[in-house]
């Protein structure tokens, strides 16, 4: 199969009018020795077969019923307006705006994306987006570093540690340090030779911080220092206090859960944003609005290019040009969508049955709730036997929650569970009788 | 006068919105048990729309954006080729979108990536690739983070990057931001790497390598290929391939036969994965044996148990993006791969190469052409010598109201008043013939009546916008 509309005869008479003999002659520039005449690939494949080849692969994947799996990726409810929108092949199929005037209608929609981000977050200004959670929160740390000019920053404890690897492999790119604390060390650690702070709230492993101590903390003995925020989950933002209300310098977080499915963990949305301040240093793209030149309409287009690398190249706030835009498209219409009483309901419910389900752990003989703190939708749970739980999760056709051995070996016996609005009673009652049936088990030798 | 669609935000009831979450089934408690007054958000900003209202407006918004499956889209080094349906269908498959990245039972996915990753081995040569970064820019840093790491281990102290003019502007861009700084090595008047200047900044002694485009961004493929690369190499340096004009080079020769350790593809153009208007994309990272240890993790490797992830190791760069890359963006570019086959992915170089060089002899004849020999993919026009002093952005912005969608223009920036066009291989050769004939008449215009070229466009849902506004006063948000 091939998508290339020509017949021969039409190549001969293309030819005739290049005035080439053949379509080698055209790739005279060549050196013969570079030419190879026989790629070891596979034949090409009919529509159908390939269907059936990629059908066979992804069945070999499992897909579970019902899931309390989260750590940075999450199952929460897509209207079916989303994938209507984001299909219509006039968006998905078309480049960065260059061009505003053929691009209005989704400069236009990235415009409203940047407006429901801030309102949302109640943060000055969002950019158009960025590649995920981890890379927004990576740049952001590197970007504090451009703005003040100091080359130290301080990781609390709690953010999630692949997002945290990222941030190491973009700093060190940099020259930049980082130092990973617990909060209750964050006081002493502060000095003036500090970028930046970053952390995560809801945290990892689901403690939802009163960020007013921090930033009260950071105000005080570090005023120039940036306090970055970044959130795995923003759905809470349905009911929790926005980062906009606390002092935040630059708020990023990852999207996905905004009308996005899982897809093995991408494509997903960096969210991006900041105070009017930073504007000018901020990374990647920017919808503005602004008028015709002779004329009166209001028009949309890609606007503060000046920060970006196409034309300042070596100088430029970063690299970022292809973004995730389709993603942000999905968010917008997801959040319109689900409306100011759809996403308060969905944080409700998210709230709710998570702390349901962590009132029914507690009950349970050998396991031990570990958050001190208020939670959203995940927290983390010491049971007699993970392995147990986990397997009879799978026979039952439960996603299992998170072995967080995965990440910090030294927790053995925790688990992150996550339960979102997608948990029905029915699911929450097995994944409890399932834990109610291992609680005499005895204790794996740690 | 407002814009002609009004913002969604100006619509909005006090109705009873559609639900769509699940019925609240399980007991609740007072949300303040939960979570403490001080830390809930007083209101929130979001209208209540009715869904048909929703609809109807990007309903309305999509018409008024121009995508490949509106016309031609020849945006020079975009590669704006028609994404095919069936890539569609596959992508939204539920044993791939509802896969947990941190899932066990994913053996699907990790035998599509590693599968994913031969196929791209064999095309261009490489050895080892990873799929992790997310588009072309990314893949850039990564592969030279892959060189900083190279450099460290070995205790050199490399600083360096040579970028030609003519790059793209991630890459000094994407250099910055692995710690180096740019040598800019300035085309010789075929539009090629200059060698004795190469060797000249080789002397030097704190470089790392070169990034390059081959075939450059003016559509030409360097003859001298081979003693570039040999040059860089003979002075300790490595040489990145910049794979963002890779799709005439498919199935007829390899980057790695040109002599490049590290290459990146963009799945979102070569290889057919919608743009998105402006992403998701993908930027696989291609790299020789050498350097295979410092591939990014996770890194696939095939084991008797199957596919795996390699142990972590001291040398890697780390992790460039949380769980695997853009899994989405991947199944399309590997579905594209299987359904062409070797035989159609050469006829896609092919073809790409023909629908080029078809178009610029017929263009040629009446807009200036800088550099006058065979192209590959693209080559580049400039509004020197445009009757009336018509310029770039006039002639592009008057393609506009012929209902097509313009080039690439102002850049490479060493052409002035470029227009840089790419037709790609989907093209038909009608559709080729419409944008000719749309092009002779604009210059026709430029002669008869270029105050028509200066205002335009005028068919368009608003007229030239102002930019210098949007800048000085800019407005992100209502």
């Amino acid at each position: 199969m091939n998508f290339v509309p020509h017949d021969n005869k039409t190549i001969a008479e293309m030819l005739n009018i290049i005035g080439a003999n053949s379509l080698k002659e055209l790739f005279q520039d060549i050196p013969k020795d570079l030419f190879i005449e026989n790629f070891n690939l596979p034949s090409g494949l009919s529509e159908s077969d390939l269907l059936n080849q990629l059908k066979e692969l992804s069945q070999k994947n499992k897909v579970y019923s019902s899931s309390f799996l989260g750590a940075g990726c999450y199952y929460h409810y897509i209207p079916s307006l989303v994938d209507f929108v984001t299909s219509r092949s006039e968006f998905y199929t078309s480049y960065t705006p260059y061009q505003a005037e053929a691009s209005q209608g989704y400069l236009q929609a990235i415009y409203e994306y940047q407006t429901i981000i801030s309102r949302l977050t109640q943060m000055d200004i969002a950019n158009a987006s960025m590649y995920d959670g981890s890379t927004a929160l990576a740049e952001a740390a590197v970007m504090a570093s451009i703005i003040t000019g100091k080359n130290s920053i301080i990781l609390i404890k709690g953010i999630h540690p692949e997002y945290e690897e990222v941030v190491r492999t973009y700093c060190w790119g940099q020259n930049i340090n980082i130092e990973t604390e617990i909060i209750e060390n964050l006081e002493d650690k502060l000095n003036n030779k500090v970028a930046a702070i970053l952390f995560q709230n809801p945290n990892f492993f689901g403690d939802i911080e009163d960020i007013f101590k921090i930033t009260k903390i950071v105000r005080d003995k570090c005023p120039d220092c940036l306090i970055i925020q970044v959130m795995t989950d923003p759905t809470c933002l349905g009911i929790l206090k926005p980062p906009g209300d606390t002092d935040i310098d630059i708020f990023v977080a990852e999207g996905q859960s905004f009308g996005i499915n899982p897809s093995f963990g991408g494509p997903g949305l960096g969210i991006f944003t900041a105070k009017q301040k930073y504007l000018r240093k901020m990374p990647g793209r920017l919808i503005g609005k602004t008028k015709e030149i002779e004329g009166q309409k209001e028009g949309f287009l890609l606007t503060l290019q000046a920060r970006e690398q196409h034309i300042r190249r070596e100088k430029a706030s970063s690299n970022i040009c292809t973004n995730q835009a389709l993603c942000s498209l999905a968010a917008l219409v997801y959040l319109l969508a689900m409306g100011r009483t759809g996403l308060k309901e969905v944080a409700l419910q998210n709230f709710q049955k998570a702390h349901f389900v962590k009132k029914e752990l507690s009950k349970i003989h050998g396991y031990e709730i570990l958050n001190k703190k208020p939670t959203y939708n995940e927290f983390l749970v010491k049971c007699p036997n993970i392995k147990a739980l986990i397997k009879q999760c799978k026979q039952q056709n439960l996603q299992p929650p998170l072995d967080i051995s995965r990440y910090y070996p030294e927790m053995k016996n925790v688990v992150l569970v996550c339960v979102t609005e997608m948990n029905s009673k029915d699911s929450i009652d097995t994944f409890i009788k399932i834990a109610q049936s291992i609680s005499n088990d005895k204790m794996e030798v740690e | 006068m407002k814009s002609n669609i009004p913002l969604i935000f100006e619509k909005g009831f006090d109705g009873e919105q559609q639900s769509f979450v699940p019925q609240m089934d399980v007991d609740m408690v007072d949300l303040n048990e939960i979570l403490p007054e001080n830390l809930q958000r007083k209101d929130l900003p979001i209208p209540n729309i009715p869904e048909v209202d929703i609809i109807r407006h990007f309903i309305n918004l999509s018409l008024r954006n121009y995508g490949v499956d509106t016309g031609i889209y020849p945006l020079g080094s975009c590669t704006m080729k028609y994404n095919p349906k069936v890539n569609e269908v596959v992508a939204k498959l539920p044993g791939f979108t509802f896969i947990h990245p941190l899932q066990e039972e994913s053996e699907g996915c990790l035998e599509l990536l590693y599968h994913l990753s031969k196929l791209l081995g064999e095309l261009t040569g490489m050895d080892g690739f990873t799929l992790q970064p997310a588009a072309g820019a990314h893949g850039e840093l990564v592969g030279l983070l892959i060189m900083k790491k190279y450099f460290e281990i070995k205790g050199l102290k490399k600083q360096k990057i040579i970028v030609p003019d003519s790059a793209h502007g991630t890459n000094p861009a994407s250099a910055k931001m692995a710690g180096f700084s740019i040598i800019e090595l300035k085309s010789n008047e075929h539009g090629e790497v200059p060698l004795d200047q190469l060797e000249f900044a080789m002397l030097e002694g704190d470089i790392a390598g070169i990034m390059l485009t081959n075939p450059n961004t003016l559509g030409i493929f360097d003859k001298q290929i081979k003693d570039i690369t040999r040059i860089v190499h003979d002075n300790g340096g490595l040489c990145y391939y910049d794979g963002a004009n890779l799709n005439p080079m498919l199935g007829i020769c390899r980057p790695r036969d040109m002599g490049f350790d590290i290459v990146h593809l963009n799945l979102h153009k070569t290889f057919s994965t919608p743009h998105g208007g402006g992403g998701p994309g993908s930027g696989p990272i291609g790299v020789v044996n050498e350097l295979i240890p410092f591939l990014p993790e996770p890194c696939l490797i095939s084991t008797k148990q199957g596919i795996a992830c390699r142990e972590k190791n001291d040398v890697s760069i780390g992790r460039i993006k949380a769980f695997w890359g853009n899994f989405g963006v991947i199944i399309r570019a590997y579905a594209y791969i299987l359904a062409l086959g070797a035989e159609g992915l050469k006829k896609v170089a092919q073809i790409a190469v023909l629908n080029a060089n078809y178009l610029k002899v017929q263009l040629q004849q009446k807009y200036y052409l800088p550099y006058n020999r065979v192209c590959q993919h693209e080559f580049v026009l400039s509004d020197q010598g445009m009757p009336n002093n018509v310029t770039t952005e006039d002639i592009a912005k008057r393609i506009l109201d012929f209902g097509i969608y313009a080039p690439t223009i102002y850049f490479p920036l060493i052409i002035p008043g470029a227009l840089m066009i790419e037709p790609t291989e989907t093209e038909s050769k009608q559709s080729l013939d419409y944008f000719v004939e749309v092009m002779n008449q604009i210059y026709d215009e430029a002669k008869s009546n270029s105050v028509l070229l200066r205002n335009a466009p005028h068919n368009t849902p608003v007229k030239r916008l102002d930019a210098v506004l949007a800048a000085r006063k800019p407005v992100l948000h209502d």
